[in-house]
């Protein structure tokens, strides 16, 4: 990696940086979750790509790499399978009858 | 020699950077699940409780949330060049960045501890001082989140001020065997600031628009 493209990818992150902050003070109802998420996905996939060396790895190394993002997906989409069906009580401590 | 320094494990010092590159993926593979259970929590008390779990994350301090991400983005571009400066055999460029690293990255946990000392102020530490009254029990709920999300990324930080200071310590007086230490210390502390990439967003920029 050289010198320029670390300056390279951490005037990306700024703006990156600077767009997200901006988006979220625009009232876009749910899209903003959805923005500023993928945004942070853009930021991240620089780190990984650049910083981390990810591109110019071996693939074994992708593949353990991408192991971790695939399990965490599998995780999220379980957990939110099981409590999105779940219709028990479900409030904080102060409006407990 | 290069290959008289290396483990006895390794043949060549190409395959010793493959083998450690591969086990500290694999270790930073656990760490995104560790994390990431946190993230899923934190997405499903969101979708149950809606705008008053946004309305509580928009009580976190967004300017200093904003200063702290461009510090530690700021830290890993300062690690990748002290990596790029080892790369290239040179030996005091590689301890300037790495002091640099460890600096910001100090500087992150001083705001964080600002931050805290204000939430401290406004009765938002739950276990502690929260005002159930006043802010609600949703509000109780994302500041549990929050303050374990940002507390165990906190000592994660920490422990790599202390691992990106042993290793300018170590180039500066010439102990460090040749290798991938570096680069395996760069790959932990580049985690560490994708796990406050997405942490931002989910803490700071919520509920900012109500």
């Amino acid at each position: 990696m050289s010198g320029r493209l670390v300056l390279r990818c951490w005037l990306a992150l700024m703006l990156l940086l600077a767009t997200t902050t901006a988006l979220a003070f625009v009232p876009l109802g749910s899209a903003n979750l959805f923005i500023s998420l993928g945004i942070a996905v853009a930021k991240a996939l620089v780190v990984l790509l650049f910083f981390m060396e990810l591109k110019a790895g071996s693939a074994l190394v992708r593949v353990f790499a991408a192991a971790g993002f695939f399990w965490l997906m599998i995780m999220i989409a379980l957990t939110s399978a099981d409590y999105t069906h779940r219709s028990d009580q479900r409030v904080p401590l102060d409006q407990v009858p | 020699m290069a290959e008289d320094a290396l483990g006895i494990q390794y043949a060549t010092p190409a395959q010793e950077r493959e083998t450690v590159t591969l086990g500290m993926w694999a270790f930073l593979a656990t760490e995104v699940l560790f994390f990431g259970s946190l993230i899923a929590a934190y997405l499903n008390y969101r979708i149950w409780f809606g705008s008053e779990f946004i309305a509580a994350a928009s009580l976190t301090k967004v300017v200093l949330g904003t200063i702290n991400t461009a510090v530690l983005l700021t830290s890993s571009a300062c690690m990748a060049m002290a990596v790029t400066a080892r790369d290239a055999g040179a030996r005091r460029a590689p301890v300037l960045w790495l002091i640099a690293t460890a600096l910001l990255g100090l500087g992150f946990i001083l705001i964080k501890g600002y931050e805290y000392s204000l939430e401290y102020g406004e009765h938002l530490v739950p276990a502690l001082n929260f005002d159930l009254a006043r802010h609600g029990g949703v509000a109780e709920i994302f500041f549990i989140f929050y303050f374990c999300a940002t507390g165990l990324h906190a000592l994660h930080l920490l422990i790599g001020i202390c691992l990106v200071s042993w290793l300018a310590f170590a180039i500066g007086t010439d102990r460090l065997r040749p290798g991938s230490t570096t680069r395996l210390i760069g790959l932990y502390w580049h985690f560490v600031d994708i796990v406050w990439i997405f942490l931002f967003p989910l803490i700071y920029l919520a509920g900012r628009n109500g």
